[in-house]
This record gives structure tokens, sequence and C-alpha cells, in this order.
């Protein structure tokens, strides 16, 4: 079985070279670096993918640790790009995905042998929803605030007359950026609000209350209700560009203060505890 | 260099639509005149002649540059006096660096345009049809292809639109990317709003709908674009429809309201729209930009689109000079490596001529050898010429790489081997 310090080490050395090459073409406007760049990510995505498989998790102290948490966000965010690229043909969003990949990745080595305090009464079942969900729809968040964040920037730009030059001019359209945070809404949604009731369900038998008044599970209806906002918007009253953008750019941001915030420094029973 | 590299030439800066025209070699000459004729010293030739340029170039030794004028001003029924205060002439490194940098569109009236590198293209087609060109021309015009490739690749300067109806549809794609799946409307009829239709019709847009106060000029522009003309008052009607709007009509007021656009947004369920005002004074109200999906371009926005891009091109065009500049020494090289060609040549023949003579001599001393000994002699002496070569040859190569003192390590080779040694000399031997 593969180390955890290894594979993490491995998998880190590929995003970074992913990211690097892939940023330098990017902005260089070289076609070969950028190809370059994507051809690390996605071994990065095959070498995560391969480590998984053969039960990376096994060998970290507790079974799955924050730190592992996050480098499994990180291959659901490159998975999720994968697909947008076979979809939409647009290799900026895999190098976006393993920069954002590559910061999941730095931000879980600290956490590596953090334990995340699980009740004893709870299933693996448990992990495959509850988390896995979860998760994926975290990845998908991940991507519509890239693509919204890089909307609102190019929107701008074009809005204000301003030019849309070198590395910019080669960013995807904004119709295309629009259609990504379309498809992340869509698809995450659902994803997430399985997420959040399986937690609900499951708490029952554990704490004898579905709702028990932790933070983290403030935060996390307040980000469904945004992400029910948007999505409901979205569907039904046909928002498009820049609101959806806005809001997809917001809830990841409290995505992230939900993680590294409450997770960290605030009492709930998410917390992650360093071993 | 036994071969001198020639260009002469004409173009938008030395000369005059009307000189330009009077000395064109396109239109009014006959095939045959597609290259100048390879004889006196013209050993090849190559003929580039468009709207904005007529330009001759020649390998040969002698006088080239006179030559090609004579021959020129001839077929155009003139004479070289009426020719030669419009011509500029350049020779060898200057002429490789000015064919590069036509090439690669560095010296043309719009920097970094597309067309002129297909009609060098075209121009080099010709000339080896004529069977005109030779080695050197050969190499050389597929030289300048690779470098204005290199240019394109690793500079942006032609990467950005210089034309108002061309920077209209880039700002489209930016907007709404591919555009197979958008259409446009065509409000009005001026040159610039038509250019920009054809762009975009080039760009891959599905259909254009024109309105035009006159219904029958609109019919004949609608036909044009392959097309669907619409009555001019119901245009807004037809905004819920279209994704790119192009106003150019006589309007004293607005045609086009920010409240209309609310509305017609409402129906759309908030598609992008953008609007590209080319009429002054302006047929959308400028606050319609101001809405949520819609974007507002007008004639001052595109200019300032256009100069912008313009200024990039100009800064690439530096960055693309050190390329041309950097491919010139390259040429160069290669073409003063020519030279001490003959010299290798010789040196080659006179070593082996020696060696043949040294073993033949070796052998009728020895008398009867058998095979396997002869073979083994032979075999010696071959490689001791060849490896005593070597260095003589690699002294040659890389000094001609070198632009100073080549004519002198020839020399000096050619002397030191006595290469130009007489036939008594070498039967002295």
């Amino acid at each position: 079985m593969i180390s955890p310090d290894l594979s993490t080490g491995v998998a880190l050395a590929l995003y970074s070279g992913a990211v690097i090459t892939g940023i330098f073409g990017m902005l260089a406007r070289r076609l070969f670096w950028s190809r370059c760049g994507c051809i690390l990510a996605f071994s990065a995505f095959a070498f995560q993918t391969l480590t998984l498989a053969l039960g990376f998790h096994k060998a970290l102290p507790g079974g799955l640790t924050a730190g592992a948490y996050f480098q499994l966000m990180a291959w659901f965010v490159v998975l999720c790009a994968l697909i947008a690229l076979v979809k939409l043909r647009q290799p900026s969003t895999l190098i976006f995905a393993a920069t954002l990949g590559l910061m999941l990745f730095v931000m879980s080595t600290p956490y590596l042998t953090a334990v995340v305090r699980l009740p004893e009464t709870l299933s693996t079942a448990f992990y495959a929803l509850h988390i896995g969900t979860l998760f994926l729809s975290l990845a998908l968040m991940a991507l519509a605030f890239a693509a919204g964040g890089l909307f609102l920037f190019l929107e701008n730009r074009i809005k204000s007359k301003r030019s849309v030059k070198g590395f910019w001019q080669d960013m995807p359209a904004l119709s295309l950026l629009d259609r990504i945070n379309a498809f992340t809404v869509i698809a995450g949604y659902p994803l997430y609000t399985l997420g959040i009731l399986s937690g609900l369900v499951w708490a029952r038998p554990v704490y004898g209350v579905s709702m028990t008044g932790d933070p983290k599970e403030i935060v996390s209806i307040v980000i469904w209700l945004l992400f029910s906002i948007l999505f409901h918007n979205r569907l039904t009253r046909g928002w498009r560009g820049r609101k959806p953008a806005q809001v997809a750019v917001g809830i990841f941001l409290l995505c992230l203060f939900s993680i590294f915030v409450v997770n960290t420094f605030m009492n709930t029973h998410h917390a992650f505890i360093r071993n | 260099m036994d071969c001198d590299i020639v260009l002469v030439g004409l173009n938008h800066r030395s000369a005059g639509v009307d000189v330009r025209e009077r000395f064109a070699l396109t239109e009014h000459c006959d095939p045959e005149h597609w290259a100048v004729p390879c004889t006196g010293p013209i050993r090849e030739s190559v003929i580039l002649s468009t709207c904005n340029r007529v330009e001759l170039l020649a390998a040969g030794k002698g006088d080239v540059a006179g030559q090609m004028q004579r021959d020129w001003a001839q077929a155009r029924h003139a004479t070289p006096a009426e020719l030669a205060p419009y011509v500029y002439v350049y020779k060898n490194r200057e002429a490789i660096r000015h064919l590069f940098s036509v090439a690669s569109s560095l010296d043309s009236m719009v920097i970094g345009e597309p067309q002129i590198l297909g009609q060098l293209k075209t121009a080099y087609r010709k000339a080896v049809s004529s069977h005109s060109t030779g080695a050197i021309l050969n190499r050389l015009l597929h030289k300048a292809f690779s470098v204005a490739k290199r240019v394109r690749t690793e500079t942006s300067v032609a990467s950005s639109a210089v034309s108002i109806s061309y920077a209209a549809v880039e700002l489209a794609k930016r907007i709404f990317g591919d555009m197979h799946a958008h259409n446009a409307m065509l409000v009005g009829a001026g040159e610039m709003a038509e250019l920009a239709a054809k762009h975009l019709l080039q760009a891959g847009i599905s259909e254009i709908l024109v309105a035009n106060r006159t219904f029958s000029r609109g019919q004949d522009l609608a036909r044009q674009f392959s097309g669907r003309v619409i009555p001019f008052e119901k245009m807004t009607a037809y905004l819920t429809e279209v994704d790119i709007i192009i106003t150019s009509t006589a309007a004293q007021e607005s045609l086009i309201r920010a409240r209309d656009i609310r509305t017609v947004l409402k129906i759309r369920k908030n598609r992008p729209m953008f609007f590209i005002d080319i009429a002054v004074p302006r047929n959308i109200d400028p606050d319609v930009n101001g809405l949520d999906n819609v974007y507002l371009y007008d004639i001052d926005d595109l200019r300032e689109v256009v100069e912008e891009n313009q200024a990039i091109r100009r800064d690439e065009a530096l960055k693309a000079n050190d390329i041309v500049n950097e491919e010139v020494e390259h040429f160069t090289a290669w073409l003063t490596s020519l030279d001490v060609q003959p010299t290798i040549v010789d040196l080659i023949h006179r070593s082996e001529e020696i060696g043949h003579k040294e073993l033949e001599k070796t052998l009728k001393r020895l008398g009867h050898v058998d095979e396997a000994t002869h073979e083994a002699l032979e075999a010696l002496v071959g490689a001791m010429v060849k490896k005593l070569n070597h260095d003589p040859i690699m002294f040659l190569k890389n000094d001609g790489m070198a632009q100073e003192g080549n004519t002198q390590r020839i020399s000096l080779v050619r002397r030191i081997f006595n290469l130009d040694a007489t036939g008594s000399h070498l039967k002295e031997l």
C-alpha cells in the first residue's frame, strides 16, 4: 500500500507541474504548454484515482482524515473539470481545476493526520451518501466559483469597454462560462440537498434530534438556502449571466468559510481533531 | 558568395497607386511574365505583384538589379528611367530581411494582415510552374513561409482586429463563443454595417435579418447575405429572436430604447444581446448597456478598440523583427556555407587521388598480393584519407558559418592542400 505522505507528494508534484505549465501556456498563449498542463493534470487525477483505488485512506490514522477529505475534494473538482472539458472543449477549465486541486492538496498536508470525529454508530453508507454527495456538490460549486469569477471579470471589462487582450483573450466566451454555471448548479444542487438531508436523517439516531444547532449545520442550511434561490431562479425565472455568477461566487466563499473556519475554530461535532 | 540575392520593388510607401497600377505585373502580363526571364546575370527569379507592392526577387551574379529593372520596365512598355524614382533595391542580407518582413506582414499597410502570405505563396507557385526558381530561391521562399508562420505563432502581430467591422465581430465572439447558434439583424444599410454582416457570416452566424426603411433595398441586402427581410416598422418585435443587432440608419432619434429592451429580455429569458451601433447620431439609447446581459458598442467604442489593437500590433511587430533578424542570420549562414562546398569537393577528390596513386605504387612494389591484403590496404588508405580530411572539412564548415574571413579560410585551405594545382603539378606527385 502506498504511503499517504508519498502519494500526497507525488500528486502535489504532478498538480504543481500542471499548474505551472498550464498557466504559463495560457499566459504566454502557447498551445503546447497548455496541452502539457492538461496532460499533467490528467496524470495527477489518474494517479490520485489509483491511490484511492488502492485504499489510500486505510493507511491514514483513524481512516479518513481532514486532509484526506480535501484530497478527495480535489479529485472531485478535477473529475468535474474533465467532464466539462469533454462537454465544452475548453482546456482552460482543466487548468483552473488543477489550480483548485493544487490549493486543496496544499491545504490537505497539515491535516493529513487530523481525524474527523465520527459517531461510532455511523456506517460506511453514511460516508458514501453524506460525505460523497456533499463533496461532489462542493467540487461543482468550486467550478461554478471559477466560472463565475471569470465571468464577472470578463463581463465587467466588456461592459466598461476595456480591452480583453493577451491572456484574457483566450478565456472562454461569456456564454460558455454561463453554461458552466448552469451545468454546475443544476447538477450540484440536488447533490447538496441529498447530502444535507442524509445528514439530518442520520443526526436523529445519533443525537436524538435532526437539528442540534451546531454552527456547521446553520452555515450549511444558509448555503442550501442560497443554493435553492440560485437553482430556482436559474430554472424558472431565467437567471443568466451576472446574477447567478455573483451568487455562485458567494456560495463557494461561504463553503470555504464553513470548511476552514467553522470546522477548525468553532465548537462543532464536524470539527477536525489533530492527532 | 558565388551568387547574389537581389530584390527590386516598389510599394505603397515608395509609389502612389497610379504608379503601382502602371508597373503592376499581374493583371496585364502574359503568363510567361510571371517571372523575370532567367537570362544574362539572372539565374532564378520570382515576381510578387499585389495592389500594394510589386517586387522582383532574383538570384544571380553581376548586374542583377539593373537587368531586373530593364526587364520590368520593358514588360510594362516603359523605360528604366521612368521606373527608377519609385524603386528600392536590396541586396543579399537586406533582400532576405525584406522578404521575410513582407511574408510576415510586417511591411504591409495594415501590419499583420493575413493576405500577403497567400499572395507570396501564389507568386512562388507561379514562378515554380515557370521553372524560374532554383536551389537558392526555393530554399529562400520556403524559409520565408516558415518565418511568417513563426511570427504568427510566437507574437500577437495578427491576433486582434484592426477594422471597425471586424472588431465588432471579435467582440461578438467574446460574448457568444460559437456563432453557429446565433443570428443577427441589420437595421439600415451602411457600408460598415454591411462589412460587419459579411464578417459575421464568415464567422458562421446562422441567419441575418435585414430591416431597412426602403424595403426593396432591404430585399437586395437580404439576398446578398442569403438572409430574410423584415418590415422596418416591426423591427422591435423581432428583437426577441435575434442576438446581434447592427444599426446604421440616418434616424435622428433613438430607434431602440432601454425600456423596450427590458420587455424584450423578459421574453428572451435573459438570453444575451449584443448591439453594435455604427450610426451617427446613435440609433440606440446608451442606457441599454446598463441592462444585465445586454452589451452595447457604438462607433467610438469600436474605434477605441481598433486603435488599441493597432498599438498592440505595432508593439508585437518589434518582437517579430527580432525573429526576422534571427532567421536572416540563419539563412545567410546557410548561403555563405554554400561557398565552401566546391573546396570541400576538391579536397576530397584531391586526397582520394593521392591515396589511390600511393596505393598503386605500393601494390607495384609488393608484387603479387592476395585479395584479402589488397582489400585491407584499400581500407587503410580510405580510412586515412577520410580521417585526414575530417579536420580541414570541419574547419571549412565551421568557419563557413561565420561571415567574416570566409574567403580567406577557403583560400588558406586551397593553398595548404594545393587544390588549385595544375595537371603538371599533379603529375609531379
